[in-house]
């Protein structure tokens, strides 16, 4: 055991992963200043929901980027899993089989996208943008304009619940946390899945079954979004053709934020949660302090920037 | 004598054959902003409503990109080519399709202008209402619900389109008319439900009473209400679309009203006009439906899924 | 007799194996619409698809160079409908249209000198840097139109998308110009050879004396001159400045780009590739839009595209 809290210690890691989360007291600090709307602790469980979300959505992904690979068709995944789920709950007033829909076609969309880069070998970035655009194509065709909703509030309690004066979504999303770092840092998938991005060839000389680690990252990063897509049904209370467009980028972005590489083998799925975090605080600041709507993508963009930047400085400040 | 009559009946049979020809199956191209929108949604229904009652055809063109200009403006390169009878037009941005709708007028192709006047250019006529003015009624009603005083919030669609700028300035008439009613913010939910709620979560965070919410469409109240019943407050909200899911929030209590622009309806005659026209019917230069409020009152006109319901008959608006 | 049977194998096999796979495509594209469609090989529609895809095409090309250098440009189509705001806005305010290319290429010019600086000298990654630069640039173009389109643009800058020279259409001198810029950049100076090596060999170039760091900013620079290039263009089509106007433009850049057999991991790239991929998305589009086929079914054609090019290219690397 103190092996174990040995090595954590000297992690660089977790010395990285302190850096990413200063630069999120660095924003909390801030909206703290501007406004005493922010510190409280309704806002703050509220911003932590909210992150939840973008969380789940992208913690599968953050498998997919470890091997240098990227999804781009998770919110899509997410749109089409959450309109086939209220199909079926609408139309069975089921539960279980609304559950079961979305996961089952998040999980489904996955081993698409994994089969594509495994089996047919193509570059990740167009197999899953290919993909992208089916499935929008498959679920305008049979939504339409329409809007499905009013949904079971069993169901509802994932999204709008409390358990103990904690809403539901944090606990799911810690769940994720804790099992996502596990697999990551502690289980021999974990590792195979870093070896692989970093250097596939010598991962496969060293016996690492690289295609079955790969399908695995697509098929995960398509079940968080089935799972992602449940939560949102819940939250939301409805589904209509366009939901999960606009999840995509920020979900990249949340990956990306978090410190894992685009080229594969650094990253950490509690990156990505600061990531979510960043993200999200930057929404909740701005609405906060009513920022005209029309800045409010270069406050977004600045922060971003600036909240990578900080991270590398940070870092390199430390080493040296 | 028997060449007479067979040149007659030639004649005659030419005659309801050519009558026939251009009295039936037209090919209207039909052009709307994107595919998601309920609002265009019905105003298609409404366009295919009456062009079957007519003996026509609709082809629908709708960017693959929602509200994307450049592939608008791309399809109406293509339609032109393709050359249909007729077009209804529902531009993206009512200035930038000023180049396409020149583009149809130098092809001789008849069109009519729906919902958003576009800047210039030949139309047949002008079918619409205004955004301005129907988020003017719901803002105007939601004012009224507040007995004209209290703390009042807007969520926006999306900037840059110029549906949501005549959303907001009709919202923001609204308030200023009511000395009493208190702008407390007015942040974007970009027509996204998800987001919506969100800003409304946020929006909660900060003001601990906000007595009206005003959203620029109906996704985006559902959103609202759900962050307001997510936290145990009240509000009063109007929406925009008078979709069948504002019908069911209204019903519910859930939802004051949402204005309502007759989509359906401007389908209809949009594409009875074009018809008309071609076929040498008169036609009035505008077709302005004015702006209707889908409240617990008119409930039962607004009952009806769009894809039931059919096109009234022309002289039933025009008269 | 002569015997007519061609070892059919071998020769079409052959010639397969040569033909991109996205290649292919193209021509079946172009085949099956032109059996389905009678104008699809009208001079009008070719000219159509051409001019279309210009501006594609300005933006992918050098894509193609960011890509090899193993980046990203995710900013392009918010630079690019920046740069036509800022062109019409200065058109509103000046009325001199070589004034406003200069300004517009100069606001290009400057916003990929950030990018590749930042993405350079602070070592951080292109995606992340260039997302960041897109929002900067969506809002830079909210804030200077407030929402709005510019149309005063005057009548001379339309010129740019409608004018002919020789029968030809300008915009596709302008895709053509663009072309050999960007071979010549690549094939035929040194710039192009240390771009093929950033991609792979970076440290090889340092070591070899090589100011590596200038030319890889170069790079982004030269997609920002590029998309301020391809705004005029756009401006020009739609006769004015539009701050949404080829917002996720960068996407379909990208893919054709890829489509086209440039690869982020080996450092490779094939400009006439890119070429084609535009192309075969053009042609797609216009198809698509000439059989009138339903908007739903277009978006899924395009992913469908997408993934059989390249699945072609990997069967047949695999035969």
């Amino acid at each position: 055991m103190s092996n174990l809290i040995e090595e954590l210690k000297n992690s660089s890691q977790l010395k990285n992963l302190f850096f990413r989360l200063l630069v999120v007291l660095i924003i909390c600090i801030a909206l703290s200043f501007l406004t005493e709307a922010f510190f409280t602790t309704n806002n703050l469980l509220n911003v932590l929901r909210q992150a939840s979300l973008l969380f789940l959505l992208a913690s599968g992904l953050t498998l997919v980027v470890l091997t240098a690979g990227i999804d781009l068709s998770v919110g899509a995944n997410l749109g089409m899993s959450a309109c086939l789920a209220a199909l079926v709950m609408t139309n069975t007033g089921s539960t279980l089989l609304g559950f079961m829909a979305g996961i089952g076609c998040g999980t489904l969309i996955g081993f698409g996208n994994g089969l594509l880069v495994t089996a047919l070998r193509l570059p990740s970035f167009i197999a899953t943008y290919g993909m992208l655009w089916i499935l929008h194509g498959i679920t305008y065709y049979f939504m339409g304009g329409t809007t499905l909703g009013g949904f079971d509030k069993s169901f509802r309690f994932i999204g709008t619940g409390y358990l103990y004066g904690i809403p539901v979504p944090i606990y799911i999303m810690t769940i994720f946390i804790i099992a996502g770092s596990i697999f990551t840092k502690y289980s021999i998938y974990g590792q195979q899945v870093y070896a692989v991005g970093a250097n596939p060839v010598s991962a496969r000389l060293s016996g690492v079954p690289v295609n079955r680690r790969l399908m695995l990252v697509y098929v995960l990063s398509g079940l968080t979004a089935g799972l992602a897509s449940l939560v949102f049904l819940a939250r939301l209370n409805s589904a209509e053709g366009d939901i999960g467009e606009t999840l995509t980028l920020p979900a990249i972005a949340a990956v990306l934020i978090g410190g894992t590489s685009l080229f594969g083998g650094v990253g950490s799925i509690l990156g990505t949660l600061i990531g979510a975090l960043i993200l999200t605080l930057v929404l909740n600041g701005m609405n906060i302090l009513t920022i005209n709507g029309n800045y409010q993508a270069l406050v977004t963009g600045v922060i971003i920037i600036l909240s990578v930047f900080l991270d590398l400085f940070f870092r390199k400040k430390s080493n040296t | 004598m028997k060449n007479h009559h067979i040149v007659f009946a030639t004649a005659f049979s030419l005659a309801l054959a050519s009558t026939q020809a251009i009295a039936d199956g037209e090919k209207i191209a039909i052009f709307t902003k994107n595919q998601t929108n309920p609002y265009f949604q019905a105003f298609r229904l409404g366009s295919d409503s009456a062009a079957k009652q007519m003996n026509a055809s609709t082809i629908h063109y709708v960017p693959t990109k929602p509200d994307s200009i450049p592939e608008q403006l791309g399809e109406i390169d293509d339609v032109v080519v393709k050359k249909p009878n007729g077009i209804v037009l529902i531009p993206v941005d009512y200035k930038a399709i000023v180049p396409g709708v020149k583009k149809i007028n130098d092809a001789g192709i008849p069109v009519v202008n729906a919902t958003d006047r576009a800047e210039s250019g030949n139309f047949v006529n002008w079918v619409g209402a205004d955004d301005y003015s129907t988020a003017l009624a719901a803002g105007q009603a939601l004012v009224k619900a507040l007995g004209g005083k209290g703390n009042v919030v807007i969520i926006e669609g999306v900037r840059g389109v110029i549906g949501n700028t005549n959303r907001i300035n009709g919202f923001k008439k609204a308030i200023e008319e009511a000395p009493g009613i208190k702008l407390l913010a007015s942040q974007p939910g970009n027509y996204q439900r998800l987001q919506a709620l969100q800003v409304m979560e946020n929006l909660i965070q900060t003001y601990p009473k906000i007595d009206g919410v005003m959203a620029a469409n109906d996704a985006m109240a559902g959103g609202v209400i759900e962050a307001l019943e997510g936290s145990n407050r009240k509000s009063l909200i109007v929406g925009i679309n008078g979709s069948k899911e504002a019908v069911e929030a209204i019903k519910a209590g859930k939802m004051l009203a949402s204005g309502d622009a007759a989509p359906f309806l401007q389908g209809c005659f949009s594409t009875m006009s074009i018809l008309r026209s071609i076929r040498n019917m008169p036609v009035p230069k505008e077709i302005i439906f004015p702006p209707m409020l889908v409240e617990k009152s008119t409930l039962a006109n607004y009952d009806i899924a769009p894809e039931k319901q059919t096109c009234p008959a022309w002289n039933t608006i025009v008269k | 007799m002569r015997d007519l049977t061609l070892p059919q194998n071998s020769t079409v096999a052959n010639l397969m194996q040569r033909i991109p796979g996205v290649a292919i495509m193209l021509i079946i594209c172009i085949l099956g619409f032109a059996l389905l469609s009678p104008d699809f090989l009208s001079m009008r529609n070719i000219a159509n698809v051409g001019v279309q895809s210009a501006i594609l095409l300005m933006i992918s090309l050098p894509m193609t160079l960011v890509i090899m250098t193993e980046g990203i440009d995710m900013s392009i189509g918010a630079v690019l409908t920046f740069c036509g705001v800022v062109a019409a806005y200065v058109l509103g305010q000046t009325h001199n249209l070589p004034i406003a290319i200069v300004i517009a290429v100069g606001v290009g010019l400057v916003i990929g000198l950030m990018n590749g600086a930042i993405i350079v000298y602070a070592n951080m990654p292109p995606f992340v840097v260039t997302l960041g630069t897109l929002g900067i640039c969506q809002s830079l173009a909210l804030i200077l139109t407030d929402g709005q389109s510019l149309t005063d643009v005057g009548d001379s800058i339309g010129l740019a998308y409608n004018g002919h020279l020789l029968g030809i259409p300008l915009p596709i001198y302008f895709a053509l110009i663009s072309y050999l810029v960007s071979y010549v950049l690549l094939y035929h100076t040194r710039f192009g050879t240390y771009v093929c090596a950033i991609g792979g060999n970076r440290d090889a170039l340092k070591l070899a004396g090589v100011r590596v760091n200038l030319h890889h900013v170069a790079v982004y620079a030269f997609s920002g001159v590029m998309a301020g290039v391809a705004s005029i263009l756009l401006t020009a089509r739609m006769s004015a400045g539009h701050p949404t106007a080829a917002i996720g433009m960068e996407f379909d850049a990208i893919a054709a780009v890829i489509v086209g057999g440039t690869s982020f991991e080996k450092g490779n790239g094939w400009l006439f590739g890119t070429f084609l991929g535009v192309l075969t998305v053009g042609v797609l589009r216009n198809g698509l839009n000439l059989v009138g086929v339903q908007s739903s079914v277009q978006v899924a054609s395009i992913g469908l595209l997408v993934l059989v090019a390249l699945l072609l290219d990997s069967l047949k690397s695999k035969a």
